[in-house]
């Protein structure tokens, strides 16, 4: 190659490294922002309350504060009522997950796979659901849930949380990509509607249903307004309902809080670590649909 | 078999109908407090003892979350039997009827007007309505100011002689305490009880000569003098002024207890006391804490500390007579204990008996809550006094932390609680 | 003839499956969603007090009057407009640039995604509550901005300071949610596929070419999508904000509609100004979605 090209080369390679330089630091900065809080909490948790704000802030905690997490499940009141608490949200969180995957399929199934009059009416109509703030409902949502008498209970968390308009779209979304050709051979073959969706449609759809299955749980593991107005006994508390009763009781101190919020949070990144392969971008996610 | 089916489900309806009419299930909310809950817990299992087939259920928030709890519960027709808030936020539940009056034979008293003369005259105007008695005081609380002594001999002040008597020397001693990093408080002196205005900042204003409505209840802030000084003094505490706390930094109350050198003083009630005790033993053994008077202003025109409030245990109306019954039975076997929840929960219940025996006298400090309560009205309460206590906190908050003057605030607080007493 | 007749029967047939897939969600969404709104339509024409047994009374539109008339509530969809402006469209945009740069590493990309999505895993009360002391004035925050600005000792009232606790909730928010739209972006780049690129480069396309007028129109339903979403999201936003002002927070800086709502129906105990507040809040949100359909009609995307 000649000189003159092989200068250039080298100039643009240059440019390229300088930029290649600058993105990954980009990156790594980014990481360390978004991580830094997560951290913060698992190493409060560590530490005795007086030296969480202290300035400035040792990373390193001096030694393991066990009494912060012992304090925590304990709770002011000695009652250890956190790990009734935790139950409740598990036991919440897997109900809702579990109906909003079969209800959403279901739904999404029929309105991506079946032509009926009315079909883009039912599909707007359950889009405009998301539209409303749950704040506009949630007076109404409990006076028909006492009415029902299954306030206070796990019928009463659960309820409203049956099906969300997200998880219809979601799984219509991903139907209607779903070949015909391979439906319409069942029909021949005999199969009814009712089979084909479970013995094609679910297999083949573990990725989705898998995604919306995390994502319905970890909303529902979150949620704090629906449990604030119909749970009224300590045992049917929910997790957010415990940390913000933690933390308005007088006697709580900032590295049990820690301890309290580490401890939900556990369990959820645990799952989503395990489960992560499901819903990542890129080469991972697109992979299996070619396949 | 089927013989034997049908007398299994004779057998099993017959219990259930024999259970529910003997088995009652009394629901009592309150708010958070262990050294109640411990002698409560206590009471209940003697009564339920004494009185076979009632069950009491026991259900304890945080003092935040209950006043919405109990709304939610009652909006549905699904309230608790028994329950207790702040006088200011169970005012609404007696105007609205939702109560039902004191059976003061189930509660032991030979007549209503007996029940009247247990108690310290006054104490039980605010729960009288249409002539009718609505509820029983479960202590009637004012706050003082708890001094750590530790921390003014650590600034090079004598407690004793050093603590502030007006709120001028407040600024003071507060600044002398102060441990700041640039702008950063890492030790404060005094801090004010943040989200209670009406009870801890309203006197303050009162004490320059003004009022939050007038006594003919329907005009609201009277003496724009009296509320510019208080709105300024405010800010001049703050982040823009001298720097001397906010609302956002942790409540002085609840730091006070672990001695922990990060603040001086903190506006508190005689429950503190035992609190100290249970958080803290070796600090509270130490002695080396103090109570001290509430500040008055150089300058007052009304020597007026901060307003006392009560918590009242109420019953609920839309319950069957019997339950009513047998709540009004129960709150007065737990009242009844008035010297227990004196020396173990630190809270004083206004009865004669109590105020004036020996128990209560000897408590150290007693008579600096004492004189203040003498010298006090009760807290300001209505059917909308949660609303008009946000408008005040608004006030203070926007001179404090948003840079709003004095004078702007002041007319915005106007309008809007002029529009709370216009509305009713 | 007899053959149409069969295949109209299966239609029927196939139309009456629809339905009867469609129906439990349909049934539940009548139950819990469409009942409970149009309950909250009814009650917003009446003055409603929660506590009152007496019934009602019917004031028709005195409700919306007194809000469109009231600078509180004014208050309230300014904090809501700010905090939607200023959260979802950093939003879009870092979500965007997080996704190009990752798909451009050859490396580490299910690490990236990891880390930038974990803070969505957690609850907001949880996010909340650590956000809460590092704001606190002795916390990361402020020794954090002094440290690079150079600022020893400065109290920056991330919580405190009226425009600041605004900025504090949408870092909060944006911390938050940033991974998971960052994924959204990643499945939509990674849907393009190469063929696009290669075809584009024998025609002697660069990078940037590439980027403008291939990636970022093919990218429209993906952005969409995100908009939407995201917007819809910080519409609603509720916690964060509730959990500041129980933290000592100034009221009326982030006193967005959801909180407004909250409050009027709990402590003011006016349900029926609380349902009209709903409404609206309904109504802007139907408003903006629409907003976003009609500036960009593109669903179905062919290449």
């Amino acid at each position: 190659m000649s000189h003159v090209l092989q200068r250039k080369k080298n100039k643009i390679n240059r440019q390229y490294l300088i930029i290649d330089i600058f993105i990954w630091a980009f990156l790594i900065l980014v990481v360390l922002f978004i991580l830094a809080p997560t951290i913060f909490m698992f190493t409060a948790s560590l530490m005795p309350a007086n030296d969480i704000l202290k300035m400035p802030y040792r990373w390193i905690p001096k030694g393991f504060y066990w009494q912060n997490y012992w304090q925590g499940i304990r709770g002011n009141d000695g009652s250890f009522i956190y790990i009734r608490n935790i139950f409740n949200s598990l036991i919440v969180a897997s109900a809702v997950a579990a109906t909003t995957v079969i209800f959403s399929a279901l739904a999404g199934f029929g309105l991506a796979k079946y032509y009926f009059k009315g079909r883009t009416l039912v599909f707007m109509l359950i889009m405009a659901t998301m539209m409303i703030p749950f704040e506009a409902i949630m007076i109404p949502l409990y006076l028909v849930t006492t009415k029902l008498g299954i306030q206070d209970s796990y019928a009463g968390l659960i309820a409203p949380f049956l099906v969300n308009a997200f998880g219809v779209f979601l799984m219509r979304q991903f139907f209607i990509t779903f070949p015909d050709e391979i439906l319409d051979a069942a029909r021949i073959d005999g199969a009814s509607e009712l089979m084909i969706f479970r013995t094609i449609i679910l297999p083949n759809s573990i990725p989705v249903v898998a995604t919306l299955a995390i994502l319905t749980f970890k909303a529902q593991w979150d949620n704090l307004l629906w449990p604030l107005l119909v749970v009224q006994s300590e045992e049917m508390k929910t997790i957010p309902l415990y940390i913000v009763k933690f933390m308005a009781e007088k006697h709580t101190d900032e590295g049990a809080m820690m301890a309290v919020a580490a401890m939900a949070s556990i369990p959820i990144l645990i799952v989503f670590f395990k489960l992560s392969k499901y819903f990542l971008g890129g080469a991972a996610l697109y992979s299996s649909r070619k396949g | 078999m089927k013989k034997l089916f049908t007398i299994f489900i004779f057998v099993l309806l017959l219990s259930m109908t024999v259970n529910s009419v003997t088995a009652m299930e009394i629901t009592f909310w309150t708010h958070e407090d262990p050294n109640r809950t411990e002698i409560e817990d206590r009471y209940i299992a003697e009564f339920e003892q004494a009185n076979p087939g009632v069950t009491i259920k026991r259900v304890t928030n945080a003092s935040g979350k209950i006043i919405e709890l109990i709304l939610t519960a009652f909006a549905a027709n699904q309230g608790p039997d028994i329950f207790n808030m702040s006088i200011e936020d169970e005012y609404a539940y007696i105007v609205n009827e939702r109560l039902a009056p004191v059976d003061f034979e189930a509660a032991g008293y030979p007549s209503l007007q007996a029940v009247y003369d247990a108690y310290i005259p006054g104490v039980l105007d605010p729960v009288t309505y249409k002539g009718q008695l609505y509820g029983l005081p479960l202590e009637l609380t004012n706050w003082c100011i708890f001094i750590n002594k530790k921390v003014f001999k650590d600034a090079g002040l004598d407690p004793e002689k050093d603590y502030p008597k007006t709120w001028e020397e407040m600024v003071e001693v507060s600044d002398k305490l102060c441990i700041r990093e640039g702008e950063i408080l890492n030790r404060r002196g005094f801090d004010f009880r943040y989200p209670y205005y009406l009870v801890a900042m309203v006197p303050m204003v009162e004490q320059l000569g003004g009022q939050l409505i007038s006594d003919d209840g329907k005009t609201a802030i009277v003496n724009d003098e009296a509320w510019l000084k208080f709105l300024k003094f405010m800010q001049e505490w703050g982040p823009s002024g001298r720097n001397l706390g906010s609302p956002t930094y942790t409540n002085a109350r609840k730091l006070f207890n672990m001695d922990n050198n990060d603040i001086g003083m903190c506006h508190t009630g005689l429950y503190q006391i035992g609190r100290i005790n249970a958080d803290n033993p070796a600090f509270y053994d130490s002695k080396e804490w103090m109570i001290v008077p509430f500040p008055v202003f150089e300058d007052a025109v009304k020597d007026v500390p901060a307003a006392y409030y009560g918590h009242y245990y109420m019953v609920n109306g839309q319950k069957p007579k019997e339950n009513q019954q047998m709540a009004w039975k129960f709150i007065a076997y737990m009242l009844s204990h008035s010297e227990e929840y004196l020396t173990k929960v630190n809270i004083v219940q206004p009865t004669v008996e109590l105020m004036s025996s020996e128990t209560y006298k000897s408590m150290p400090y007693s008579d600096v809550f004492t004189n203040d309560m003498a010298k006090g009205h009760i807290v300001y309460y209505g059917e909308n006094s949660a609303k008009i206590q946000s408008h005040i906190r608004e006030a203070v908050e926007s001179v404090m932390l948003a840079g709003v003057s004095p004078e702007d605030a002041l007319k915005t607080l106007r309008r809007k609680v002029q529009e709370v007493l216009d509305e009713g | 003839m007899s053959k149409r007749i069969s295949s109209y029967s299966i239609e029927r047939k196939k139309a009456r499956w629809g339905w009867i897939f469609v129906a439990p969600t349909l049934i539940f969404f009548s139950v819990f969603s469409f009942y409970p709104i149009f309950n909250a339509l009814y009650t917003s024409l009446f003055r409603k007090k929660l506590l009152s047994l007496k019934p009602p009374d019917f004031i028709g539109l005195d409700n919306y009057i007194y809000l469109l008339k009231s600078p509180d509530f004014w208050n309230s969809i300014r904090a809501t407009v700010v905090f939607t402006l200023g959260t979802f469209l950093p939003l879009l945009i870092f979500s965007l640039i997080f996704a190009i740069f990752i798909m451009s590493r050859k490396r580490f990309q299910n690490f990236f995604q990891i880390a930038y999505y974990s803070p969505a895993v957690l609850s907001s009360v949880v996010a909340a509550v650590i956000w809460l002391l590092i704001f606190d004035p002795r916390g990361l925050g402020n020794q954090w901005l002094n440290l690079i600005m150079n600022t020893p000792g400065i109290d920056h009232k991330w919580l405190a300071n009226s425009v600041m606790v605004q900025m504090s909730t949408m870092l909060v928010y944006f911390w938050k949610y940033v991974g998971y739209f960052t994924i959204i972006f990643i499945v939509g780049l990674a849907s393009i596929p190469q063929s696009i690129y290669e075809a584009a480069k024998i025609d002697g396309a660069n990078n940037w070419k590439n980027f403008w007028y291939i990636t970022l129109p093919l990218l429209k339903p993906t952005t969409i999508l995100v908009s939407i979403i995201s917007m819809l999201q910080c519409l609603r936003t509720f916690s964060t904000q509730y959990l500041f002002t129980q933290g000592g927070a100034p009221l009326a800086p982030i006193n967005v509609i959801t909180l407004n709502i909250y409050y009027t129906a709990i402590r003011d105990h006016r349900i029926g100004r609380a349902s009209a507040m709903s409404i609206i809040l309904f109504i802007i949100m139907m408003l903006f979605t629409w907003v976003q359909f009609k500036s960009s009609r593109a669903d179905e995307i062919s290449y």
